[in-house]
């Protein structure tokens, strides 16, 4: 036994709180997931070929318009949540000490759970909501046809404002933790040195953000495009979120049809894995790019 | 090196080890209770507790559970009940998961199911039994011919009866006239009131059953289903009912664009007065609304003369449950007049009793006429005018899959 093998193995028993549940449930869910959606394993015998399930979600029209679907919510949601924190997460960090208290209250959304933010939307601005009778009270509409088909206009607004809603304190946490560490002074100098508050902003502060911003991008990305409770609330009916589909197919329907749910949640990860990749790839190109200039 | 390597093998294999899926399916679990006499087993089942795991949706169905069949269960047969709320396809899919795992002690004595759950957890051998016949309630009061197929699948005493459903629609005199009578009136009125009408996207379980409706009205009635699965009536009869469907389309609530995504959110658009038309599988239910406050005092139930579908829904037990014996004895409970005449009460229900009214006696027959319904159900003898039975369940499942296809996405 060598010395490094040694201390390797050392190091993976420290690590093993961390690895064994990762490996058991995460890997594990995974390959049980991946086995499923080739037919292996299934709860009902599969007669079918390997990869069957596959072939019948990609001949799907459905599939791809619910994938694109899912993904736009995703981008607007994840993008819109980013840029709000950001120009807020600034705002709040200007204040002055006295007020930085009250700012405070941007943190209520987190605490709420998904579901409950989900409602939120629902209440306020469904065409019999909040929102329309207040304007139904104020005399701006007459009937709630004419009030905004916020929920159901088929752009998924709804979905995107409640998870604009929970995202933007999450990006905000995460942008405020660099905030408090950047140095006033080098905004001083420049503001010295005569550039303009938006120079000053694009050029010396939203550089400093950007690990917070990628990274709060890429979880509220992935997190909207695959989660299940806001959609289950506020999704329409076409194109459905991905996530619904799987739910009906795993629950709804007949238990042959298991395989097709979990060959959709397959390439969902698979959908996952690539997009981080190709994510940072970009990030990490377009970096160097700004370097080398 | 070779350390690392066998602790990352190690590592790689735990989930294997863990999860254990190359393992052979369990045996049947051995029948604890072979042709025991049925006194024996409240015995056996005596100060024993039976987790009863049914679908937790309608707080006043949880309430009787929780009080009535609680209290009575403790009284006469000591027996503690502990109802768990859960979805029944999420229960088979936990009981599949314990059969592939092969737990033969379970958590789960009793489940409320029926339809395609049922089908499925018989299919997978999730079940235990049959049981049904040797209920004494079920021996004495319940028409056997009544229980013999659930949507269309042999029960084969794997399910205990335990209430009936049956399809009906829900208006609001206040705001409604005279509301369609017939699946053709019913497309004039929608089309005579855009934007008034919508139902719950198959699968839900009553946008299902509406969609039903349609296809046995447009097709010659429910006849020509009952022989079970063939592919070639379902391919020349769907096509009629996808017309209907995408007729009515343009004048439903969205435009149609979106649908419901279940029963309780068709009802708080009824409510909230966004469609003038609700619909429930239970006859029961608008007059249970009135009472809980969520639906005006107005409101009235209507069945369609073409036909109204109606169901039979059932308790079965685990193939793993930990206590099959306390199981039986609440089932059979379940079936009695006293708790068949308590559920069927509105303010604690309102479901229908599952017993045949001429096995029972005149004073029994005499209670189960004195309950009075309240003004928004149906009465027993209206629904029996237009019941139809349900369809078998691949039929279910093709309309299912294909309303997707042909209505959603078209």
């Amino acid at each position: 036994m060598s010395w490094t093998g040694n201390r390797t193995a050392i190091l993976l028993l420290k690590l093993s709180p961390l690895m064994l549940p990762f490996l058991v449930l995460f890997c594990g869910g995974v390959f049980l997931t991946v086995c499923q959606s080739l037919g292996l394993f299934t709860p009902l015998p599969h007669t079918g070929g390997l990869v069957d399930a596959y072939a019948v979600i990609l001949s799907d029209p459905s599939f791809f318009a619910s994938a694109g679907f899912s993904f736009g919510v995703a981008l607007a949601s994840a993008a819109g949540s980013v840029a709000a924190a950001t120009f807020l997460a600034y705002r709040v960090w200007q204040l002055p000490k006295k007020m930085a208290g009250a700012a405070l209250v941007y943190k209520i959304p987190l605490i709420l759970p998904h579901i409950a933010v989900a409602f939120v939307v629902l209440v306020f601005w469904s065409r019999s909501g909040i929102l329309a009778s207040l304007a139904h009270a104020l005399g701006l509409i007459q009937s709630m046809q004419e009030f905004p088909n916020v929920l159901y206009s088929g752009w998924g607004v709804g979905m995107i404002l409640a998870y604009t809603l929970k995202g933007t304190p999450f990006a905000m946490l995460l942008i405020l933790a660099l905030l408090v560490r950047f140095d006033v002074r080098q905004i001083q100098t420049a503001a010295m040195l005569g550039a303009s508050k938006p120079r000053i902003f694009f050029a010396i502060v939203l550089p400093r953000l950007a690990p917070a911003l990628h990274t709060s991008f890429i979880i509220l990305f992935l997190y909207s495009f695959g989660a299940f409770d806001i959609p289950y609330i506020l999704s329409e009916s076409r194109p459905g979120m991905l996530s619904l589909h799987v739910f009906d197919l795993y629950f709804k329907h007949d238990l042959a049809r298991r395989p097709e749910a979990m060959a959709i949640l397959t390439l969902m990860f698979g959908f996952a894995v690539l997009f981080i990749i190709a994510y940072s790839r970009t990030v990490t190109r377009l970096e160097n790019g700004v370097r080398k200039l | 090196m070779t350390l690392r390597w066998n602790l990352t093998c190690l590592l790689l294999i735990l989930p294997i080890v863990f999860f254990n899926p190359f393992a052979q399916p369990a045996r049947a679990s051995g029948d604890p209770l072979p042709d025991t006499p049925f006194e024996q087993i409240r015995e056996q089942a005596r100060g024993t507790r039976v987790n009863w795991y049914m679908y937790g949706g309608w707080a006043h169905v949880n309430a009787w559970v929780d009080t009535f069949v609680a209290k009575e269960m403790k009284q006469r047969y000591d027996i503690d009940l502990k109802r768990v709320p859960m979805d029944a396809g999420v229960f088979v899919n936990k009981l599949l998961n314990e059969k592939a795992a092969e737990k033969k002690t379970g958590t789960i004595d009793l489940l409320w199911i029926n339809g395609e759950n049922f089908k499925n957890a018989k299919q997978a051998g999730l079940l235990f039994g049959p049981f049904a016949g040797r209920l004494p309630n079920v021996q004495q009061y319940v028409d056997p011919g009544s229980i013999s197929h659930d949507f269309g699948f042999p029960v084969e005493g794997y399910e205990a009866p335990f209430g009936r459903a049956q399809f009906v629609f829900e208006y609001d005199t206040a705001r409604t006239g005279t509301p369609p009578d017939t699946v053709a009136a019913l497309k004039e009125w929608i089309m005579a009131h855009p934007g008034q009408f919508t139902y719950p996207q198959p699968p839900d379980f009553t946008g299902s059953a509406f969609v039903r409706h349609i296809l046995y009205a447009v097709s010659g009635g429910h006849d020509p289903y009952m022989d079970g699965w063939d592919p070639d009536l379902y391919e020349k009869n769907a096509p009629l009912l996808w017309d209907w469907l995408n007729q009515i389309k343009p004048f439903l609530w969205q435009k149609g664009r979106t649908y419901p995504r279940d029963s309780a959110f068709l009802d708080t658009l009824f409510a909230r007065g966004e469609v003038a038309l609700g619909m429930s599988y239970h006859p029961p239910h608008a007059q249970n609304m009135i009472i809980e406050g969520s639906y005006p005092d107005t409101v009235r139930t209507f069945a369609l003369k073409d036909g109204s579908i109606f169901n039979t829904h059932f308790t079965a037990i685990p193939f793993n449950a930990p206590n099959k014996a306390g199981a039986m004895v609440l089932a059979d409970f379940l079936v009695s007049v006293d708790a068949q005449i308590s559920k069927f009460q509105p303010e604690n229900w309102g479901d229908f009793p599952v017993l045949d009214m001429n096995r029972l006696t005149l004073s029994d027959r005499q209670r189960f006429e004195a309950v009075d319904l309240g003004p928004a159900t149906l009465t027993p003898e209206q629904l029996a005018k237009t019941a139809v039975p349900e369809i078998p369940a691949p039929y279910l499942e093709a309309l299912e899959q294909d309303w997707k296809t042909h209505v959603l996405d078209r």
